[in-house]
């Protein structure tokens, strides 16, 4: 809790900041952007998210550390709705100038869409990635009175087993789905609005497995009340050693939640690279590091090319994966 | 005595200068909005709720707490004096209080009513304070199931116990029902009534519904209200009440707390219930009925303690559930969303500073409002004489403003004066707005456990009966539906046979 008071009031400046912000933007729109200038004014990192919530605390510890190196405030502005699908829509539509960025979550661009019409999906395409942040893994848990302790146990079982989801259209959904299907175990999904409510339900024992993100569930397997199973990660997770990937387990699908910053299609480069060097900065710096470890987040701070091929892939992976196993994540068939 | 050392941890966090500070500044601000008539306590927390939003979770639901009970107390003082009940819940207290005032007697009246409210705000968070750990230690038991019953129930007694006509209530709850479908469907990713708006994917904020129709609604609504100019009040002096003045009162403070307690726990319930009950109560139970509405003591003392009580239980169901008892429970609700706090049976294990911190609060909050209340009666007449011209532009900019600021929407500004509009409608035509909100709230509640628990159950429906808290919840939930009928049905053939009117009747006029 005590850490709150600081928050808090950060919050409370950056909006009041984010306000005179936005007046001012479209002053500079006007006048069209001199890059060599960047940054003009501050620069708004918009999240989709809700204050608190995992995207916004790493939102606020990368604006933290950029806005030093970029000499101008970075004021993170929370516009939530529709899984970030709004914030994103709203920064593509913003003059490319590198004064409005937004941090992207990986399943909008590569899960969201098999859920969702054509026209709700956002696309990767209408923006320039600056740089890759993080990767946060799944990892699937077991309550106590299932009994599972490995995978095996829920293969073996051989009856239809219950579990919980963080909503349709999201990588915990999508990697449970999958897995039955590929382990041939029948299952029901039963969505939640996010992971908390997933977890206390698998606590309570009303369902028997769920899929959630490493750093809420880490209490409850270290207090021994939840067993994990499995990651669904490519490689183990540094901070979960002993649990299988599921692609060690014979199952291919790889799912996790990768984050990035994005700015508008177009922005010039010289603006791009400015923005690339404070990230960079960002990232050696002790505090970050530090903020990464201890929400259990494993750096994944690739370039902005590389972040859009490999969540091309992604996306058109998981497509073919449910196309292949005739799965529907929207639950109308 | 482990169970002892969060509550003695919560004193620790009230008493941290800032929320004393807070305390202080919600029990004024609710006294305030008691005395003013039109304003009531889910008005001004709508208005105020975006003040909130940056400060802790704590300091800002202590706050609003605050306004909530400090309103009962607020409430009173008009209504002795000027015969101009600032808040529903003191309607009764008219009709005791400034024949009181008339006899000379308006210090033992004002000085009875406080006692009463201390006694039956204090005897409540301590029921509160015992009841809630017990409710809490069922909460992992507390599955998609048990939510349903519960849901279920609320929506029931919302429809059945509320103060307005009956048909009105079911239409406005009705309307509450409707409008928590729009949105993309949580368990299909359909979208429900969005008409292609991303803004609408995520269905309606809770925050505007309740900024629009409690707030500017009633902003609208008081404007068109002409407003009496104060007259002059009574004078006042000698607020201690005389030994025989006490000991005429202090059986109906006693059954005013217990009533108040109990009917502030009930869904639909709440402090304007309690005090119209509490009145009904002392009345029938007096020796000379006739004295009421001519000065008795009692009818002020039972119905104050009454509603404060209520005012103070109704947070049980709330803060160790996650249901709304009242439409202003509703918006503490909000509140706590807001700071990213679900209210539910894992409050109290996951973040027992808050729980403990809000309940205690509530001890210190009615010290003050005690030592409080009566210096500032006169500063308070005077507050009345705040031309509604002023008053209500001002409160008008202030809820645009708080909406914009939750989000960094516009959308939602425009919500909010939609639902204004709808708010302001509502009252003129004489439509409750509480059981909409309250509709809304557990209609998605009911909707996503009720999916959530046939999805678990492999789509059987006798799943529900098969866990002890369901099934005991949905006995309940029949008996409450078939009660009534049964009980008219009794009446009326005892009528038939006696031709004398029985309780029910005595219920009715309540």
């Amino acid at each position: 809790m005590t850490h709150f008071p600081s928050r808090r009031s950060i919050l409370g400046a950056a909006s009041a900041v984010a306000l005179l912000a936005l007046t001012a933007c479209g002053n500079v729109a006007g006048g069209g952007a001199d890059s060599s200038k960047y940054p003009s004014g501050p620069v708004n990192l918009t999240v989709g998210q809700a204050p608190g919530g995992s995207t916004d605390l790493i939102a606020r510890a990368i604006s933290e550390g950029a806005s030093k190196t970029l000499g101008a405030p970075m004021p993170v502005v929370n516009k939530p709705g529709a899984n970030g699908a709004l914030a994103s829509k709203e920064v593509a539509g913003k003059p490319a100038d590198g004064q409005n960025l937004v941090l992207l979550n990986a399943s909008l661009i590569t899960i969201t869409p098999l859920a969702v019409t054509a026209d709700e999906a956002v696309n990767i395409d209408d923006f320039d990635v600056i740089a890759g942040l993080s990767q946060d893994d799944y990892v699937l848990i077991a309550s106590d009175k299932s009994g599972f302790k490995t995978i095996k146990d829920v293969t073996g079982a051989g009856r239809n087993i219950t579990f919980g989801t963080t909503g349709v259209g999201t990588g915990s959904q999508l990697a449970q789905t999958v897995l039955f299907k590929q382990a041939n175990v029948k299952g029901t999904d039963v969505p939640f609005d996010s992971g908390k409510p997933a977890l206390t339900a698998v606590l309570g024992n009303q369902v028997e497995l769920a899929t959630i993100q490493l750093g809420e569930a880490m209490p409850q397997i270290k207090a021994g009340k939840v067993a994990p199973l499995l990651v669904f990660s490519e490689e183990r997770n540094s901070f979960l050693p002993d649990t299988p990937t599921a692609k060690e387990s014979g199952y291919d699908v790889p799912v996790a939640q990768y984050r990035a910053v994005a700015a508008p299609k177009g922005t010039p480069q010289e603006v791009k690279d400015k923005l690339v060097a404070a990230f960079q900065e960002t990232f050696k710096a002790d505090a970050y590091k530090a903020f990464n470890e201890q929400n259990l987040l494993t750096p994944k701070e690739i370039s902005g090319e590389e972040v859009v091929t490999q969540w091309k892939e992604y996306a058109a992976k998981y497509k073919a994966l449910v196309e292949k196993y005739s799965i529907s994540l929207s639950g109308t068939k | 005595m482990d169970f002892l050392n969060p509550v003695i941890n919560g004193f620790a966090v009230v008493l941290e200068p800032t929320n004393l500070l807070y305390c202080l500044v919600g029990v004024v601000i609710g006294m305030l909005i008691g005395v003013l008539p039109g304003l009531g306590p889910a008005a001004t927390i709508a208005i105020l709720l975006p003040l909130t939003y940056n400060v802790e979770p704590v300091t800002a639901i202590i706050m609003l707490a605050g306004i909530f009970y400090g309103a009962q107390y607020g409430g009173t003082i008009t209504s002795v004096l000027l015969r101009l009940p600032g808040e529903a819940s003191s309607v009764v207290t008219v009709f005791d209080g400034y024949q009181m005032a008339r006899q000379g007697k308006a210090g033992t009246a004002l000085g009875l009513a406080s006692i009463g409210s201390f006694v039956g705000g204090t005897a409540s968070i301590i029921g509160l304070t015992f009841l809630a750990p017990i409710v809490a230690s069922f909460a992992l038991d507390f599955g998609a199931p048990e939510y349903s019953a519960l849901a279920l129930l609320g929506i029931l007694l919302v429809a059945t116990i509320s103060s307005g006509a009956k048909t009105k209530a079911l239409i406005a709850a009705a309307l509450g029902l409707l409008l928590a479908t729009v949105g993309r469907d949580v368990f299909t990713g359909e979208s429900r009534f969005t008409f292609g708006s991303l803004e609408l994917a995520d269905g309606i904020d809770f925050v505007p519904i309740a900024m629009g129709i409690f707030g500017l609604g009633e902003i609208l609504y008081n404007l068109e209200e002409r407003h009496r100019a104060a007259k002059a009040p009574s004078k006042v002096a000698n607020v201690w009440p005389s030994r025989s003045d006490l000991k005429q009162a202090a059986g109906s403070i006693g059954r005013g707390s217990i009533l108040g307690f109990f009917l502030g726990i009930l869904p639909g319930g709440g402090a304007t219930i309690s005090s119209m009950a509490s009145y009904a109560m002392e009345k029938k139970r007096a020796k000379q009925p006739e004295r009421f509405g001519k000065g008795a003591p009692e009818g002020v003392a039972g119905p104050e303690t009454a509603n404060n009580a209520a005012a103070t239980s109704s947070f049980i169901p709330l803060l160790t559930l996650g249901i709304p008892a009242n439409a202003t429970m509703a918006l503490m609700f909000g509140a706590l969303l807001i700071q990213g706090v679900t209210p539910g049976p894992q409050l109290v294990e996951e973040n027992p500073d808050l729980f403990w911190g809000v309940v205690n609060s509530m001890y210190i909050g009615n010290i003050l409002l005690l030592i409080m209340s009566l210096p500032l009666v006169g500063l308070f007449v005077k507050i009345l004489r705040v031309r509604a011209a002023i008053l209500a532009p001002v409160t008008a900019l202030i809820t645009l403003l708080g909406a914009y600021t939750i989000n960094n929407s516009m959308f939602d500004v425009t919500l909010v004066v939609v639902f204004g509009v709808i708010g302001y409608l509502m009252k003129k035509f004489g439509f409750e707005p509480g059981p909409l909100v309250l509709a809304f709230v557990l209609g998605s509640l009911l909707e996503s456990s009720l999916r959530r628990s046939l999805l678990v159950f492999g789509g059987d429906p006798t799943g529900f009966f098969g866990r002890p808290i369901s099934a005991t919840l949905l006995a309940v939930f029949v008996l409450v539906a078939v009660l009534p009928g049964i009980r008219s049905l009794l009446a009326k053939r005892r009528a038939a046979a006696v031709a004398e009117p029985g309780t029910v009747q005595i219920k009715e006029k309540v």
